[in-house]
């Protein structure tokens, strides 16, 4: 009997006394985000893991590429109901089809942007802030301006139209679940965007970093987001800041097909890097989006080029960009099919393994060349000069056409150039809206297949459906932003 | 032993005084005829003369007078009085005592008689258990108990259903009941990883063998079931294996084979071919005709082309010479003959169970030991499950005051070919009901071979891709516990238990570079292992003893230790070398992950009860609980109960009113709680599984708050208990009110602050409800007792308080959300919410839909706005989907061996939402699509005017795809669960064979159904809703029990 009391007291012992820390259980694969960033490395890790958010399939590594291409007019479809159709058709409302993915990633983003950068100043308030920490805040602040930069585009009206307009609620702190932000103006995003590019360029260096944000980055992010502003003194300003350092270079004709087989080419000012067991959408990726139905096993042939753009890049036949077209399922001769995604005509992907792990360019240098091109054109005295040699740097990737002169060039070679030249890569449609022309479909090549009631033939961009709704989602958590709402949805 | 000797030495001393003679007989009972051991034998009028029978039932009464009476008596059994009568053999048989009252029960921490205890509490014996073809018991409960709810979730081979207790009390953390085995709370839930691939859970209830359990006690209210404290709020449900019984071993043989060779119900069944075809036809044609202006014959025109493009290349053509359906011809190589994919795809299911179990005891040592195996070929031609179980139970007494249990369980089950995923490629039953034509065929008409291209839309062909991936899980349960009990005095036992659980699922899933999910990496397999275990040590201290005849007294004290672990693994590996080999090893690229996860609790706990003269009863509970689940100052909580019960039929002045022979009123009040799910929901965390370009990645992933604490349930129950003419007729009506306070929810936060939600501790549920019990014997005589027991609960669950009183929408879990359900306070917890629908325009087809908004409507019915265009309308609460009553109706018949059983379930009230009539019965979006009988009936024709749905047009139209109430139809149903027959062969025929029993009987399942919409089979999910999953089946069962 003494025995069993005497073993209840050491039982009750052992038990309570080691209480605290048998209540004590931590996971194994996170960790606790007040002290997860402390250092520069920490800061690094963060870096990692905002590149990774951005290459979401409701971002760069598909929807957002595709959205910017689908909807300017150089894309058709073929059939339905084969995924993302919607932004063809603009099936869109408030409460489906309002592809709110974009709103929920792009704000994931920023919250980690502005996680980092809340750490980031708490390590510098503590004395402890290094050139390294300042390298990951100017990396920080650059993909801050870029994401605003393109939920703007998405959600607010084009500055150049109405600035006044609702843009999106800014957000630049770590902010409490309970907030209900409002939408700024579209001006105020800009500003912010200006403001934080700025910044943000004071501190981020020039060497090339394959898969992340560097200075030029900044930069050729500046140049179009000036030219969105219509201050193309400036975008052409940094354009050829970009240019003239020569830390890029554009690719020779002979050279051009092969870049698409290559990861992180000369060109690439910005790539996002789509690894196996990463980011890699698999069957879904956009480059199975962009094959051939059947070309592969998952291959579905979802969007193919419109007649409109075939006939502009059929200018010349001898263009080195058909390199990159495959034909589509609706005849062999047909060339509508692009193989940017896969690791162009050999299909290795562009690391020699999986073909839907393909990296995705956010920007190139033949962009920049563009911008410089079209701002040098728009400015108020424009030099024609000027906007015919950095066109013509592009533009002789078409051995049979003529080079612009300063006598012929025009803002339409330009952007009919943009459109041959960076086909897929989610342009089109926002250049069209900021140079309010018009936008048409190619509805006929799809007809009788597929039925548009949603949207005219053609569009430009005083149709309400050009910008997105405010998903419902938001507005059930955020009431006061439902009054907000794009006009017509 | 003592007092028999002294009774030995009486014995002696008597039969010296006087004449005596000597008695020998055999008792049995009259229940299965089996003999009874250890039954008491005492002489009338003489006190300490008797004997009892020895293991084979039979006795030996020496020297007794020939004239005297000898009394009878076992537990259970009612006692009976034979006269001598100068006989030298008397073999008696016992009737069972059908009052249940003096019925042990197994409750928290112990046992108690049924008359005597104080909470809510139901109990399910082995019978209702045993014979139903269910790999899982959860099936055999559904319709057993007042204010339990059982829901099905698949057909599949080897899926196991989910169970309500009393309601729903809580929005985000779970609402399943508590599962204890044995005293110890077990592993339940899903175990493997594989419903992160796949819609398929892997419940761990389906490893414990039904025919292995004894009773089940469902504890419903916080008096039964506060001892439990933190995890008690939603129900305890106690399950206890057998035992051996006293006497000889007995074995017992059984085996089963059980068909199923259809469904149980109409499953959106398919229109024909042809009428598939002229639908087809009229979506183009109309959208030509009505919406476009063209003419009929370019309207017929694009039809006919469309047809002609799709199904050429299977050998049909399409024709249309006047340009109208009417004229429409089907001609080509393949003209006449349609494939039937339902054929291809589904079989007859087969359910086979053999049990083999040994039992007995002796006085120092009891045993039970079995060992069974469980094979199921599922309807779905992929789909396979077999488990084996082994068990052995085994207790012990070592001397006077030590006695040890252990009990052992090794379960081993696969699985294999789940398909219930809603990914529409590998759904099976949606390719079937909605996607592939009669007109796709398996092969290529032209040249024979397999058809590997999709078919349009999601139409992949099964009969080629089922070849092509491969998905199993294997789970190894394994569970010991071992517990010594100490008398330290009479009234005083020690017991510790020390519990162990480990279940080690590992699922594999395979995509070979041939199937669409597999090709793009060249081949994909993954092997993922869970190791779920559990560690329970629990200590208690348990004090009884009674006062004077009148008071008993009883305490508890314990406490108890708790440590929960999920071990993960996972290998993948894609681009494999050959499709012979499906390994990690062979492939190409590697993945891996490997983590760990838990939670710990800690408790102790206390209960004290007191009985006066067995009339009043009062008893108190008293539980204080750790949780690791919680922040530190957040962590403890305390969790408690009260309960009276008064037996009015022992007051005297009930004396004279000998109707009743049972009246008792009981009432309990208590607080009880629900932890968080989330093991670290208290922690912000930085997750890293954020890599890029092979760098480590890490993002913030939760939105913490530090202060997240328990969820609360204050449960109060009073219910009246009855039993007329000698408990011929019992019954309970229990009425309880349960308010679920400081409930998690998840609050949809503004998603610019880069989350979806937050938890807070803040909702409020009440569930009140009353729930009524009855059993009678309308016929009793010596060769037929006819009994019908009957329950019903009635519900009302209602959301009672919101995060600043908003409301909040959410959605069906599972993905692809496919019910949408608002929380407003006031209103039920499960609102279904969504658009009105306002039927079709009979002139032109068109839907309607009530605006339910200040807009100017298109026009108006009965005065209120109506609009053709959806986005215009407001949603509204449509519907709830809580009954207003269910239950079950058992009835059972005995006559000479013969058992007949009926069990049935039913819904009253409440709506469900069909979540597939948006693919099958729709207006045209998914024209590539085939359609349901239903509507193909029911759609719109300028020939159907007044019909129920709209035209169908080939347009982007998508009034189908709101969330409406369309969608939404009745609940009610009555369903024939099951149908028992058995047969046992009289004892005479096996008296000169070894077989002590022998027993035939048959089992239907689900047999016959009647339900208010005709659609769909009735039982649906928690959530009303019914989509794609593979359905339940009709079941015929045949098996053969045998005992020796």
């Amino acid at each position: 009997m003494k025995n069993i009391k005497i073993l209840i007291t050491i039982l009750s012992i052992v038990l309570l006394s080691s209480c605290s820390d048998f209540l004590d259980v931590k996971p194994t694969n996170s960790a606790a985000s007040e002290t997860s960033i402390t250092n520069a490395n920490d800061a690094k890790v963060a870096i990692n893991g905002l590149m990774r958010s951005m290459v979401n399939s409701n971002y760069y590594s598909r929807n957002f590429i595709m959205y910017g291409d689908a909807k300017g007019g150089d894309f058709a479809i073929y059939a339905q109901g084969r995924g993302l159709d919607g932004l063809y058709t603009f099936n869109h409302s408030q409460t489906s089809g309002n592809y709110g993915g974009f709103w929920a990633q792009m704000y994931d983003c920023i919250l980690q942007v502005n996680n980092l950068l809340t750490n980031i100043e708490k390590i510098e308030a503590e004395g402890l802030g290094d050139a390294a920490l300042l390298e990951y805040k100017g990396q920080a602040l650059t993909a801050r301006a870029l994401i605003y930069f393109d939920l703007v585009r998405l959600y607010g009206k084009p500055y150049n139209m109405d600035k006044e307009s609702y843009g999106v609620p800014l957000v630049l702190d770590l902010v409490d679940a309970s907030e209900k932000p409002t939408r700024a103006s579209v001006e105020e995003v800009y500003n912010q965007i200006v403001s934080d590019l700025a910044e943000g360029a004071n501190t981020i260096s020039k060497s090339v970093k394959n898969g992340f944000l560097n200075y030029y980055a900044n930069k050729a992010i500046e140049a179009r987001v000036k030219l969105h502003m219509n201050d193309f003194s400036g975008a052409l300003v940094a354009a050829e800041e970009v240019i003239n350092d020569k830390k890029y270079t554009l690719y020779a004709n002979d050279k051009w097909v092969n870049s698409w087989s290559t990861a992180f080419g000369s060109e690439s000012i910005f790539e996002l890097g789509i690894y196996e067991n990463e980011a890699d959408l698999g069957t879904s990726s956009l480059g199975y989006y962009l094959l051939r139905l059947a070309k592969i096993k998952g291959a579905s042939g979802w969007f193919m080029a419109s007649d409109y753009y075939l006939q502009r890049l059929g200018e010349d036949a001898d263009d080195i960009r058909w390199g990159i077209m495959d034909y589509d399922e609706t005849s062999p001769t047909r060339f509508g099919s692009s193989l940017k995604y896969v690791g162009g005509p050999n299909m290795n992907g562009d690391k020699g393994g999986k073909v839907s792990a393909t990296n995705v360019k956010v920007i190139r240098l033949s962009e920049v060349y563009l911008i410089a091109a079209e701002a040098a054109i728009q400015q108020s005295t424009p030099n024609k000069m000027k906007a015919a040699t950095y066109l013509n740097e592009i533009r002789k990737r078409s051995p049979n056409i003529d080079l612009a002169t300063e006598a012929t060039v025009s803002l339409k070679m330009i952007i009919d150039e943009k459109s041959k030249e960076l086909f897929a890569e989610g342009h089109r449609y926002f250049d069209m809206l900021r140079l309010g022309w018009d936008i048409e479909f190619n509805d006929d090549f799809i007809y009788p297949n597929v039925l548009i009631p949603h949207r005219e033939k053609i569009i430009d961009r005083t149709f309400f459906k050009t910008i997105l709704p405010i998903p419902q989602d938001e507005i059930d958590a955020n009431p006061a932003i439902g009054a907000q709402q794009n006009p017509g949805y | 032993m003592n007092r028999f000797f002294l009774l030995v030495i009486v014995l002696f001393l008597v039969s010296i005084a006087t004449a005596q003679i000597s008695v020998t007989g055999t008792v049995t009972s009259s229940e299965d005829a089996s003999t009874i051991p250890y039954a008491t034998i005492l002489v009338k009028g003489q006190r300490n003369v008797g004997t009892a029978t020895d293991e084979n039932g039979k006795f030996i009464l020496p020297n007794v007078s020939p004239n005297a009476t000898l009394v009878f008596s076992y537990i259970g059994f009612i006692p009976q009085e034979v006269s001598i009568n100068g006989q030298e053999i008397i073999n008696v048989v016992l009737e069972p005592q059908l009052t249940t009252l003096d019925e042990v029960m197994v409750v928290a921490y112990g046992t108690a008689t049924k008359g005597t205890y104080t909470g809510a509490a139901s109990v399910i014996k082995n019978d209702a258990l045993k014979d139903v073809p269910s790999v899982s018991f959860e099936n055999a409960l559904s319709g057993k108990v007042a204010g339990l709810q059982v829901t099905t979730l698949s057909g599949q081979a080897g899926s196991t259903s989910s169970i309500r207790v009393r309601g729903i009390g809580s929005m985000n953390a779970s609402n399943e009941p508590l599962y204890v085995i044995d005293g110890v709370p077990a592993i339940s839930g899903n175990t493997g990883q594989m419903g992160d691939y796949l819609y398929t859970s892997n419940n761990v209830m389906s490893s414990i063998n039904p025919n292995d359990i004894e009773a089940i006690t469902v504890l419903k209210d916080a008096a039964a079931s506060a001892l439990y404290g933190s995890r008690a709020a939603n129900g305890v449900i106690l399950i206890t294996t057998k035992r051996g019984k006293r006497g000889k071993p007995v074995v017992n043989l059984k085996a089963s084979v059980g068909i199923t060779p259809d469904w149980a119900y109409n499953n959106w069944e398919t229109a024909s071919n042809e009428q598939q075809v002229e639908m087809y036809y009229e979506n183009f044609w109309n959208a030509g005709v009505y919406y476009e202006n063209k003419t009929p014959e370019q309207a017929s025109a694009n039809a006919l082309k469309q047809l002609n493009r799709r199904f050429n290349k299977h050998g049909y053509t399409f024709t249309a010479p006047d340009n109208t359906y009417n004229s429409l011809t089907i001609d080509g190589d393949r003209a006449g003959s349609y494939y039937d994919w339902e054929k291809a795809l589904f079989r007859t299911a087969i359910y086979q169970t053999y049990d083999v179990s040994i039992g007995g005891a002796t006085d120092v040592t009891n045993y039970y030991t079995s060992l069974a195996y469980t094979k199921e070929t599922g309807r779905v031609k992929t789909n396979d499950f077999d488990r084996i179980t082994g068990r052995v139970n085994l207790t012990q007494k070592a001397g006077k005051y030590l006695e040890f249990a252990t009990i052992l369980n090794i379960a081993n089950s696969n699985k294999s070919g789940l398909n219930d995923s809603r990914n529409t490629g590998s759904n099976l039953f949606m390719q079937s009901r909605n996607l592939l034509w009669g007109m796709y065929w398996p092969t290529d008409y032209e040249t024979g071979e397999p058809w590997t291209d999709r078919y349009g839309s999601y139409a992949y062909n099964p009969v080629y891709y089922d070849n092509e991936w491969e998905n199993k899980s294997k789970t190894l349960k394994l569970s010991a516990s071992e517990a010594v009990s100490i008398k330290i005095l009479p009234e005083l036992v020690f017991k510790s238990i020390l519990a162990y659980d480990n279940t080690h699922t590992r699922d594999h899933l395979y995509y070979s570079p041939l199937h669409f999910n597999g090709s793009s990496a060249n081949g994909v397999v993954r092997e993922m292992s869970t190791t779920v275990s559990k560690l329970v040590s629990s200590t208690t201290l348990n004090y009884n003893k009674e006062f004077n005849r009148k008071h008993t007294i009883g305490v508890l004290a314990g406490w108890e230790a708790e440590e929960n672990k999920v071990d993960f693994q996972r290998a993948e590996g894609s681009d494999l070398p050959s499709s012979a080999l499906k390994t990690v090893a062979t492939a190409g690229v590697l993945d891996a992950s490997a983590y760990s996860w838990g939670n710990n609790m800690l408790s102790m706990l206390s209960r004290a009860t007191y009985n006066y003269d067995n009339r009043y009863y009062v008893s108190a509970s008293y539980r204080r609980d750790g949780s690791s689940k919680l922040g530190p100052d957040a962590r403890w909580g305390n969790f408690w109960s009260t309960a009276a019960s008064w037996r009015i039929d022992k007051e005297k002045f009930m004396e004279s009113v000998d109707f009743i022979s049972n009246l008792r009123v009981r009432a309990s009040y208590g607080v009880n709680g629900t932890l968080p799910s989330s093991n670290y929901g208290w922690r912000s965390l930085i997750s890293y599984n954020k890599k890029y370009m092979e760098l480590p990645g890490g993002a913030i992933s939760t939105v913490a708050d530090a202060a997240l604490s328990w969820e609360t349930s204050y449960t109060s129950n009073i219910a009246l208990e009855f039993g007329l003419m000698d408990q011929r007729i019992t019954g309970t009506i229990e009425y309880f009110n349960r308010d679920s306070k400081d409930l998690l929810q998840d609050v949809p936060i503004s998603r610019v602050t880069g989350f979806y939600s937050t938890l807070k501790n803040i909702g409020q549920i009440n569930n009140k409800g009353l729930e009524i019990e009855l059993e009678g014997q309308i016929i009793k005589n010596r060769d037929l007792l006819w009994t019908i027991g009957l329950n019903a609960s009635h519900i009302k669950s209602t959301v009672t308080k919101l995060y600043d009183g908003q409301d909040i929408i959410w959605f069906e879990p599972g993905g692809d959300s496919r019910t949408k359900f608002i929380y407003q306070e006031g209103k039920s917890t499960l609102a279904i919410y969504g658009k009105e629908w306002a039927g079709v325009e009979d002139e032109t087809g068109k839907p309607l839909w009530f605006l339910n908004n200040d807009e100017t409507g298109d026009l108006t019915i009965d005065g209120r706005a109506i609009t053709y265009d959806n986005s215009k309308a407001d949603e509204i609460i449509l519907g709830n989907v809580h009954p207003k009553l269910y239950g079950g109706i058992n009835t059972n018949m005995e006559w000479k061996g013969m058992s007949l059983g009926l069990n049935f379930t039913y819904k009253v009230g409440g709506y469900t939402y069909d979540s597939a009539s948006k693919d099958v019965a729709e207006d045209g979006y998914y024209w590539e699509r085939i359609m349901s009988q239903e509507q193909y009936d029911n759609r719109w024709t300028p020939e159907n005017k007044g019909a129920k749905l709209p035209m169908r047009v080939a347009l982007d139209l998508n009034d189908a795809l709101q969330r409406s109430s369309r969608h939404m139809h009745k609940a009610d149903y009555l369903r024939l669960k099951s149908l028992n027959f058995g047969y046992s062969l009289p004892k005479g025929l096996l008296s000169k064979t070894h077989i002590s029993n022998a027993r035939f009987y048959f089992t239907g399942v689900n047999l016959w159904t009647w339900a208010a919409h005709k659609t769909y089979d009735p039982e649906v999910n928690e959530y009303g809703s019914k989509g794609f999953e593979i359905p339940i089946g009709k079941t015929y069962t045949f098996g053969v029990e045998l005992s020796f």
